[in-house]
């Protein structure tokens, strides 16, 4: 849509790294539980001092998502939530704070059956700064590169322990905004065993890149956020923890629950 | 990758990108294995000495005077393991030790494939994990026990429609998570390149087989060549021995369910459209919005609402006609082999035989149609049982 909306992970992700503030990027899945409460939930992350927002839409088959965010698309599908209201859900996101970057987490499925066109364009008027499309690799990047680039919208890429130099160097001829660096093989959750080689393949993706590292799958508490830091990174990203957390305490209000809790993961330094 | 494996528009590669140097490690293994004659010799032996290949074509002579064609019968049944799926675990098992793996693992519908792969398992000395949903736990009970005498264990998958779809996904899931020292052995002809070129290969035999054996009775080519499809895998591997014969008509047999007018079906090159899951660009049976939908289908093998991505491109470029059998036609079908020939078909291939019948009646006597029989039907004894009272 606009060029401001390009920037706002390229800029703010990439001032705070040279200031070496370390961010905190909450994830959650639009329309869980239901409408409502999921914009108190993404105003709570907002109000915390989110870095940025990094925002799922449901989908029938979320292959790379643990037990908690599985349960959750599930019961989001349920109450009927489809994807023309994700995007009038995040279009209030947006009227509420025009500064946060805000980050979409989407299967390929879902972009296809809307159109690819079609979809990033709905994104960027919804103030959508970039799309993580998580099984498209980097191979089929050409089926959206110019959708993106038409939409002013940045692609995230996602970056493994077992990704090779060689792969590194195709990710980022398409990558924009940050890198996600998943800490860990397996699905998302909380499941905090971290993979050995994730300090090497900070350092090895520095080499590389400028662009700003967060950090994801099974983070969920400060000290993993300080773990990931003190190996390298230059942010994390949390999700399933921040779903456990609404759930487990359904008669108080997002704010009540989430407020404590996301202060202390914006509150990361080196 | 050294392609992309795309069938037309259909195939590709649509993962998350921890899974993508084991797929290129698979292309790279399965470039070189498959031109390797020490490989081939082995894979071979296995075939013929262990899993009984060659599997006759057998003319079925009293169901051709009931139905009114030249009826054979390609009998896949008689593969050690119950059914074709043998080929490809042995293969894929095979091609898993080669790339020092150390566990197996798959997903299975109808507990066939998971069958299979628990044998290859066993058999190479590979610990064997098996993803099956609840339903059809429940539905192939025979095989459940038999994956697990046959050393395997199997994990029951409670998402979703708690079918083959749902299996799929948790095997997808154990892989991402275990990627390293892990081979996951799919069991049909679709999936992420190279998975749906690797399993045709595995499984040309059957086609390869076939032609040779119908010229060496008949001396001549069939008419008609038939199998069902789930993901796809017989079909594609029958189809490879004929595709380039285009005086031989074939046909795909999809699950039609409760019917086509419903939405309880697997129905999925008739009614599909374009879509991503499970690591390929093919056909889905889904909403507008791109949610994959629950199929339904008497058999769990074709219980499935997607399909390899090479059908897709044979539907569109017209090689290959996909038509579908009801529950009620598969039933109808299976005991009619049953008490014509003294043969229980499993539920899978009785939707090609379901077909047969169809097409026989259209077709002068004297043609003839040769039948992908892809396995056997103890495993479905409880079920046609449980409906036929
Ligand atoms: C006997 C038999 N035939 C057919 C199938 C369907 O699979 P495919 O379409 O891959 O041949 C199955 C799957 O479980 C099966 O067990």
């Amino acid at each position: 849509m606009t060029t401001q909306a390009t920037t706002r992970f390229t800029n703010q992700l990439h001032t705070m790294k040279t200031q070496n503030q370390k961010g905190f990027i909450p994830f959650t899945l639009l329309g869980w539980p239901n409408a409502d409460i999921s914009f108190e939930i993404i105003k709570t992350m907002i109000d915390s001092g989110a870095t940025g927002l990094e925002l799922g839409i449901a989908f029938s088959d979320p292959l790379a998502d643990g037990p908690v965010l599985q349960a959750a698309a599930v019961e989001t599908l349920a109450t009927g939530f489809d994807v023309d209201q994700a995007f009038i859900l995040l279009q209030k996101v947006r009227a509420y704070n025009q500064d946060i970057p805000i980050g979409l987490m989407v299967y390929f499925n879902m972009i296809l059956a809307r159109g690819v066109d079609q979809f990033f364009k709905d994104a960027a008027d919804a103030g959508v700064d970039g799309i993580l499309i998580v099984d498209l690799p980097p191979e089929g990047a050409e089926e959206v590169t110019a959708a993106a680039k038409t939409s002013g919208i940045d692609l995230i890429f996602i970056v493994s322990p077992l990704t090779t130099d060689e792969r590194l160097q195709t990710i980022l001829k398409h990558a924009n905004g940050y890198l996600y660096v998943v800490s860990r093989l397996g699905i998302t959750g909380t499941d905090n065993t971290h993979d050995t080689q994730l300090q090497d393949l900070l350092t090895r993706i520095k080499a590389q890149t400028d662009l700003p590292l967060y950090v994801g799958f099974g983070v969920s508490t400060p000290e993993d956020a300080q773990k990931m830091i003190a190996a390298g990174a230059d942010g994390v990203i949390t999700g399933s923890r921040i779903i456990q957390l609404v759930q487990d305490q359904p008669n108080s209000s997002p704010q009540q629950v989430l407020e404590t809790y996301l202060q202390s993961m914006c509150n990361l330094s080196e | 990758m050294q392609t992309l494996g795309f069938f037309g528009q259909y195939g590709g590669i649509y993962v998350c990108e921890p899974l993508m140097p084991a797929l290129e490690e698979l292309e790279e293994a399965f470039l070189k294995f498959s031109k390797d004659p020490d490989f081939l010799t082995e894979f071979q032996h296995l075939l013929t000495h262990y899993a009984g290949r060659p599997t006759p074509l057998y003319y079925a002579k009293n169901l051709s005077a009931l139905w009114g064609a030249q009826i054979y019968l390609k009998r896949e049944d008689l593969l050690h393991g119950g059914a074709h799926k043998t080929n490809n675990a042995v293969g894929q098992a095979l091609l898993a030790k080669k790339m020092g793996k150390t566990r197996l693992i798959a997903e299975t519908g109808a507990g066939q494939h998971g069958v299979a792969t628990a044998m290859a398992g066993a058999l190479m000395g590979l610990k064997t994990e098996v993803y099956m949903g609840e339903v059809d736990m429940a539905r192939q009970e025979p095989n459940v026990f038999r994956m697990k005498l046959l050393g395997a264990q199997v994990h029951g998958v409670t998402s979703g429609s708690k079918t083959l779809k749902a299996a799929i996904n948790e095997a997808l899931r154990d892989w991402l998570a275990n990627v390293r020292d892990t081979h996951y052995v799919l069991g049909t002809a679709a999936g992420p390149h190279p998975f749906p070129t690797l399993v045709k290969f595995f499984h040309q035999v059957i086609g390869t087989e076939s032609r040779e054996q119908i010229l060496a009775q008949l001396g001549k080519l069939p008419d008609y060549v038939l199998a069902c499809v789930g993901g796809g895998s017989n079909a594609i591997g029958m189809f490879s021995g004929f595709v380039d014969d285009t005086a031989v008509k074939l046909i795909g047999v999809e699950p039609g369910g409760e019917g086509l007018n419903t939405n309880k079906h697997g129905a999925v090159l008739a009614k599909g459209t374009v879509g991503v899951l499970h690591g390929m660009k093919s056909l889905a049976i889904q909403d507008k919005d791109g949610q994959v939908s629950d199929t339904h289908s008497i058999s769990a093998g074709l219980d499935y609402p997607l399909v390899g991505p090479e059908h897709a491109y044979l539907r569109d470029i017209g090689r290959v006609q996909y038509d579908s059998a009801t529950d009620t036609e598969c039933l109808e079908a299976f005991h009619a082999l049953s008490k014509a020939e003294g043969i229980l078909p499993a539920l899978e291939s009785a939707h090609a035989l379901a077909h047969t019948k169809k097409l026989a009646a259209q077709v002068s006597e004297d043609t003839t149609l040769l039948v992908s029989l892809s396995g056997r039907g103890d495993k479905d004894l409880h079920q046609v049982m449980s409906v036929t009272n």
